[in-house]
């Protein structure tokens, strides 16, 4: 797609994937306005970055050094290469979850029970007291909001890296407007709609599936079963800050992508294993036990 | 002053100027002011510092947009989180003269373990006229809850019983007054005629205003919990069945919930008595609430523990 820079009109490309582009004559940064679909609706909220450049790059070199004693060893020495922030759409979700559930809650109590033991070669009776569950079948009815659900709406982030970068601080969130993402990178929406409808509310009925396991009265529960409504829900797409970044640990291997959330700076990113130290350390354990194990039986004889 | 401006469309709870989303429910408020036809093709926009016209980028240091050239910073619609402020003042109906007569009472009152020359020898250190701050809340709920209690028990002591319950909580006060104890605020609060809210302090002149030092999300956290807690108490008081219970559990989904903002008068005296200064709260609507500290009379003590001692002993050899 062909756009013009409104500061030197210079021709603009820009793929129809993001919402921002800097022009490559003038370096003005510009942000693409389109006319909202249902898959690609305008964002609602944004939330800032907080985090700079520099701590972004900081906090990774941190992770990349205190990582397991398993993981490569090129990782403390890895070089960071193409830091990006990029505003990554997400989908805020809530909804009222109205629950009916069943269980069988466990109520315990004690009963003392006489045992016969051998004492000095006696058999003698002796009373102890044990504890006891009692089941009982429990049925009722919980509602609740379920605020703050967030789902990804975006191919390039996905939802279980959103989820190792949650939470964000929602407290922070801003109403949309251009000027919160003018000279960074922001997408748009790359997963309709409906898939990310159905993302959140999996979440939120997992949620309340947990909520449930707290609510539960007794000393213990079993078989808690819940039909679960979720009413007056709303989904908004609120753009999050994530600092992407590239690692290259090793020349031969590809580069590991690591992200940041822009805000708290939680990294994620998924170690690779070192096998050669792996391998060493059981080998290291089996010659360990080996020796135990010959000691043991020269001591025997 | 933030003014209410309209409910929420999914609980009808009152919503505040600066609220981007609702605090109870979450659901987004729609934008009250008006943004400017959608666009109907597709255009890269340059946004503009509006004090040099130079091009605006975000900075994650200042943590909002930024001009580049002449440093200003642009303004975003962000969630607003301002100190509180009383809105609704109660008069004072309870004058000085009236406030040291209570005191007065107060000390003149028998009680067997006070001194008997407590209110000849006390004398007033200060008397300082003040409004403390408090929430009222109303609301509408509807609490789930589970727990267990001893009624239709079996082998256990305990059986598990739920229910779904509607109430309604009309003016409920909450303290956010640091002056004041819980144990006084509580005992203050049932004594006010909220309806007699008035815009402006009228008292007497020296009154102060004790500040709300709580930003609206910390009220809010506040109440809430203020909202769980009295539900619980309903709940235990009069749904769930059986005399004792444990494990209660409750879940509220909270409608039309409305807070207003009160200072709410009251007279705090201080006065001394044998080089040691006790405390009192007169009500500022009801002379006859008054809530304080008095000194004990040890002899007065001594001599029932001894009695008591030698009631024992006199027993005792009685037996022997």
């Amino acid at each position: 797609m062909n756009l013009r820079c409104q500061s030197c009109g210079a021709a603009l490309v820009v793929t129809e994937e993001v919402r921002t582009t800097v022009c490559p004559y003038c370096a003005a940064p510009s942000v693409v306005e389109r006319p909202p679909s249902l898959d690609r609706p305008e964002p609602t909220f944004a939330l800032g970055f907080a985090l700079t450049h520099q701590s972004a790059g900081e906090r990774v070199k941190h992770w990349l050094r205190t990582r397991h004693p398993w993981s490569h060893s090129g990782l403390a020495r890895a070089s960071l290469q193409e830091v990006r922030g990029v505003y990554v759409p997400a989908y805020l979700y809530s909804a009222l979850a109205m629950s009916r559930y069943s269980a069988s809650i466990g109520e315990n109590y004690t009963e003392t029970e006489t045992y016969t033991t051998t004492e000095n070669g006696k058999t003698v009776t002796k009373t102890r007291t044990v504890v006891k569950t009692e089941w009982r079948a429990l049925r009722g009815e919980h509602a609740e909001y379920v605020p703050d659900v967030l789902v990804t709406a975006s191919r390039g982030l996905s939802n279980a890296e959103l989820e190792h970068l949650e939470p964000f601080e929602l407290r922070m969130l801003a109403r949309y407007e251009p000027a919160l993402v003018a000279g960074w990178v922001a997408e748009e929406p790359s997963l309709s709609r409906d898939e990310c409808l159905s993302q959140a509310r999996e979440e939120a009925l997992a949620r309340v599936g947990r909520r449930l396991e707290s609510f539960m009265p007794g000393d213990s529960h079993r078989d808690l079963k819940h039909e679960t409504r979720l009413e007056a829900e709303s989904l908004e797409v609120c753009l999050v800050p994530v600092w992407v970044l590239v690692a290259r640990y090793a020349p031969d291997k590809p580069p590991l992508r690591v992200v940041v959330n822009g805000q708290s700076g939680e990294v994620y990113g998924k170690v690779p294993i070192s096998w050669v130290k792996v391998l060493l350390t059981v080998l290291g354990v089996a010659a360990l036990g080996l020796l135990v194990y010959l000691l043991r039986q020269g001591g025997r004889s | 002053m933030t003014a209410v401006v309209t409910g929420c469309e999914r609980c009808g709870s009152a919503l505040e100027v600066g609220d981007l989303r609702c605090p109870i429910c979450a659901l987004a408020v729609a934008q009250a002011r008006e943004r400017g036809v959608l666009p109907e093709k597709v255009r890269a926009k340059v946004v503009r510092c509006g004090t040099c016209g130079a091009s605006l980028e975000y900075s994650a240091e200042v943590k909002a947009p930024r001009c580049a050239f002449c440093a200003s910073v642009m303004h975003v619609e962000t969630t607003a989180d301002p100190l509180e402020q009383a809105e609704a003042f109660l008069p004072f109906t309870v004058d000085v003269a009236a406030a040291r007569e209570a005191l007065g009472r107060f000390l003149g009152e028998k009680r067997f373990f006070r001194p008997s020359d407590l209110a000849a020898a006390a004398a007033l250190r200060s008397l300082r006229p003040m409004w403390w701050p408090a929430w009222g809340f109303s609301a509408g709920a509807r609490v789930s809850w589970a727990a267990d209690s001893d009624a239709g028990s079996g082998r256990s002591q305990w059986a598990p019983h739920a229910g779904q319950v509607g109430l309604t909580f009309q003016d409920i006060l909450v303290s956010a007054s640091r002056g004041l104890t819980e144990r006084e605020c509580g005992k203050l609060a049932g004594h006010y005629a909220l309806g007699g809210a008035e815009r402006a302090p009228r008292g007497p002149e020296e009154a102060q205003v004790e500040r709300f030092d709580v930003t609206r999300s910390g009220a809010r956290r506040q109440i809430l919990a203020a909202v769980e807690a009295g539900a619980r108490e309903e709940v235990e008081r009069t749904h769930i069945p059986g005399r004792h219970f444990r494990n209660v559990h409750v879940a509220v989904v909270l409608s039309s919930l409305e807070t207003r903002r009160y200072a709410l008068p009251a007279y705090v005296l201080a006065y001394h008595y044998r080089g040691k200064v006790y405390r009192v709260v007169v009500h500022g609507q009801d002379a006859g609430v008054v809530l304080g500290d008095a000194p004990l009379s040890w002899a007065k003590v001594l001599l029932v523990v001894g009695a008591v001692l030698l009631t024992l002993l006199v027993l005792l050899f009685a037996r022997c």
